[in-house]
């Protein structure tokens, strides 16, 4: 491209300053405001998949029954002894973890009061070791591997109904394998609170052999693998389910209803709110452009009368909106990075979501894909909007466009 | 066809042109013959409405006519499209205004240079020859001004110097002094025979100056859209 063409319009972008600078500062606030949106939402799905890897594992491996049909009895389509296959699964030099978990319902009682909890069987040593702190702990500690009695740890709202702290004796009852009532008396370790009140009602942690003790059974409900990297997950997941043809290997991301309905519900309102600044960024510009070119009709019709082609002036005329586009969009860029890296400096809280008792840092990811496809949607609408508007007059009969008051 | 005609820089053949104004059919030049030889200055004169801008258009290849022929050096060019019009505009003509029509974001040095960019000369000698151009018409010493810290007369220079740059065959000028005070008329006016002859441009100038009009080496009075 010559130059010459390009600073004939950063020239004419100046000719009405005033004006010019409103359209950048429109075009400025819209890139910022889709990039800060944009940010935010990646910084939602990144937060969430890593959450719900982090809960359950990158993958997920359980008789294909596990996930498909309800049990008839507790642990009706668990796996039976799963040394061996964990230590098939250990040897992949992606796996960094595998941790069983006994999933089971039923009640808990202090004596006076029974309440239905939801029952998490777990490895308390590799479970907390490989998840890292993904409970709040009110009080008490987190349990042991090497616990002499059976132990449990109560979400704060159950523990609060049951009337319950670490040291309290309850006991569990629940339906055996065999589809008997079983109970067992457990000792409080922990109470915590996964930030989710309606979980913090029912929740309860005990180790696996409490939980295989209570429920009657060796099986365990699944197991999680966790991989040393998130986007070691869909390669993994064909190695490990070729290896193993009678079980299903799910993805962090099948067993994420929550993460997949957010990031539905998200991509469609940033997806929305971008579509509309978006439009509103090219009508500025547009109308801007149109002013300009309105004002410029008898200059356009001098430079057609010299010999400049339609074509020639279309092109300086789209750069112009480029100009106007692309310095706006860079600036609104700046604008963005700015705060992105202001909030990862100076930590500001959201209030916690609907149906979460915590809130959670206000980060905007910085994803530099985004910022150049955004950048690039601005100036690519921005010139086709600028040659749109110019059309007309480039190609209208140069005595008229010379004759234009 | 004579010679001198086949010569001619500009020739019009019965050229014939209405306008309509709503239910009116307005006729603009009925039957017209013209020749314009190489480095003749021809002056049009005529009242208002007599078809004067008419014939410039229709000769700077910015309208066409209804009937008649246009011949550019010889070549006919009635046929031709629009590009090939804004071609044979940007390599055979230039275009001098009453109002000057100077970009005003563009210097001096800009303006007349643009005639040569859009051709496409190279960078090395469009900055001889717009320099020599700018020496020839007394403003090279304004070469960095935009158009608005430039004197009436100035701006006309510079239009002449930016019609004259490309060294066109023919150089329109529409009442080219009618803005300007009768000693800077006079200046601007010998600076387009002496550049013109210097160039061996053909002028053909509309205007109501009979000043001007004298000084030309032929002069034409136009009355209702015909020939005197």
């Amino acid at each position: 491209m010559n130059f010459m063409w390009l600073k004939f319009a950063v020239q004419n972008t100046l000719r009405n300053r005033r004006r010019s600078l409103v359209t950048v500062s429109i075009a400025a606030l819209g890139t910022a405001g889709i990039l800060l949106a944009g940010g935010f939402a990646l910084y939602t799905y990144q937060s969430l998949a890593e959450a719900a890897a982090r809960d359950g594992g990158h993958l997920v491996l359980g008789k294909p029954d596990q996930f498909t049909r309800d049990e008839e009895t507790p642990l009706q389509h668990g796996l039976d002894d799963v040394t061996a296959l964990r230590a098939q699964l250990l040897a992949d030099p992606q796996v960094r973890s595998v941790l069983p978990k006994i999933e089971f319902s039923g009640l808990i009682s202090n004596g006076d009061k029974s309440v239905v909890m939801m029952g998490l069987g777990v490895e308390p040593d590799a479970e907390f070791s490989v998840k890292g702190p993904f409970l709040t702990l009110k009080a008490g500690q987190v349990l042991g591997g090497d616990a002499k009695q059976p132990e449990v740890m109560l979400g704060d709202a159950l523990a609060r109904n049951l009337k319950a702290s670490p040291g309290s004796s309850l006991t569990l009852l629940a339906s055996t394998a065999d589809g008997a009532l079983n109970a067992l008396d457990v000792q409080v370790k922990a109470v915590f609170s996964t930030g989710v009140p309606e979980m913090d009602k029912r929740l309860v942690y005990t180790d696996i052999a409490t939980a295989q003790r209570l429920l009657g059974t060796q099986k365990v409900s699944s197991l999680g693998v966790f991989l040393s990297r998130m986007e070691q997950t869909l390669p993994s997941q064909a190695r490990l389910a070729a290896a193993n043809p009678k079980l299903t290997v799910q993805t962090w991301e099948d067993q994420a209803f929550f993460y997949k309905s957010v990031r539905d519900l998200y991509n469609r309102i940033f997806g929305a709110l971008g579509l509309i600044i978006g439009v509103i960024v090219v009508f500025v510009v547009t109308n801007a452009m149109s002013m300009a070119i309105i004002e410029r009709t008898r200059e356009i019709g001098t430079l057609r009368a010299l010999g400049t082609l339609p074509a020639q002036l279309l092109r300086t005329l789209a750069l112009e909106g480029m100009v106007l586009g692309g310095v706006g969009a860079l600036v609104g860029a700046a604008l963005s990075l700015a705060v992105s890296v202001f909030l990862y400096a100076v930590p500001i809280d959201m209030p916690p979501p609907p149906g979460r008792s915590v809130g959670y840092p206000l980060h905007i990811t910085i994803d530099p894909l985004m910022y150049l496809a955004t950048l690039s949607a601005m100036v690519l609408l921005t010139m086709a909007a600028s040659a749109w508007v110019a059309r007309r007059t480039v190609n209208m009969p140069v005595v008229d466009a010379l004759a234009h008051t | 066809m004579s010679t001198a005609k086949t010569q001619a820089v500009l020739a019009m053949h019965e050229v014939h042109k209405t306008y309509r104004l709503g239910a009116h059919v307005i006729p603009a030049l009925q039957g017209v013959d013209l020749s314009v030889q190489r480095g003749e200055l021809l002056a049009l004169t005529g009242p208002s409405g007599s078809g004067k801008s008419t014939i410039l258009n229709l000769a700077g290849l910015i309208d066409t006519p209804d009937s008649g022929d246009i011949l550019l050096d010889g070549q006919p060019v009635n046929g031709l499209g629009e590009v090939q019009r804004t071609l044979l505009r940007r390599d055979a003509m230039g275009f001098v205004f009453q109002s000057f029509n100077l970009v005003p974001v563009m210097t001096v040095y800009e303006n007349v240079e643009y005639p040569l960019f859009i051709a496409g000369v190279p960078p090395a000698e469009r900055r001889d020859r717009v320099t020599a151009q700018l020496q020839a018409v007394g403003l090279q010493d304004h070469a960095r001004h935009r158009p608005d810290a430039l004197s009436g007369g100035q701006r006309q220079r510079v239009a002449i110097a930016r019609a004259l740059v490309k060294r066109p065959k023919l150089v329109i000028a529409d009442e080219p002094t009618a803005s300007l005070d009768s000693h800077t008329a006079d200046q601007v006016l010998e600076l387009m025979r002496e550049r013109g002859h210097a160039e061996g441009a053909a002028f053909v100038i509309a205007t109501h100056d009979s000043r001007l009009s004298s000084r030309c080496d032929r002069v034409l009075a136009l009355c209702d859209g015909s020939l005197s």
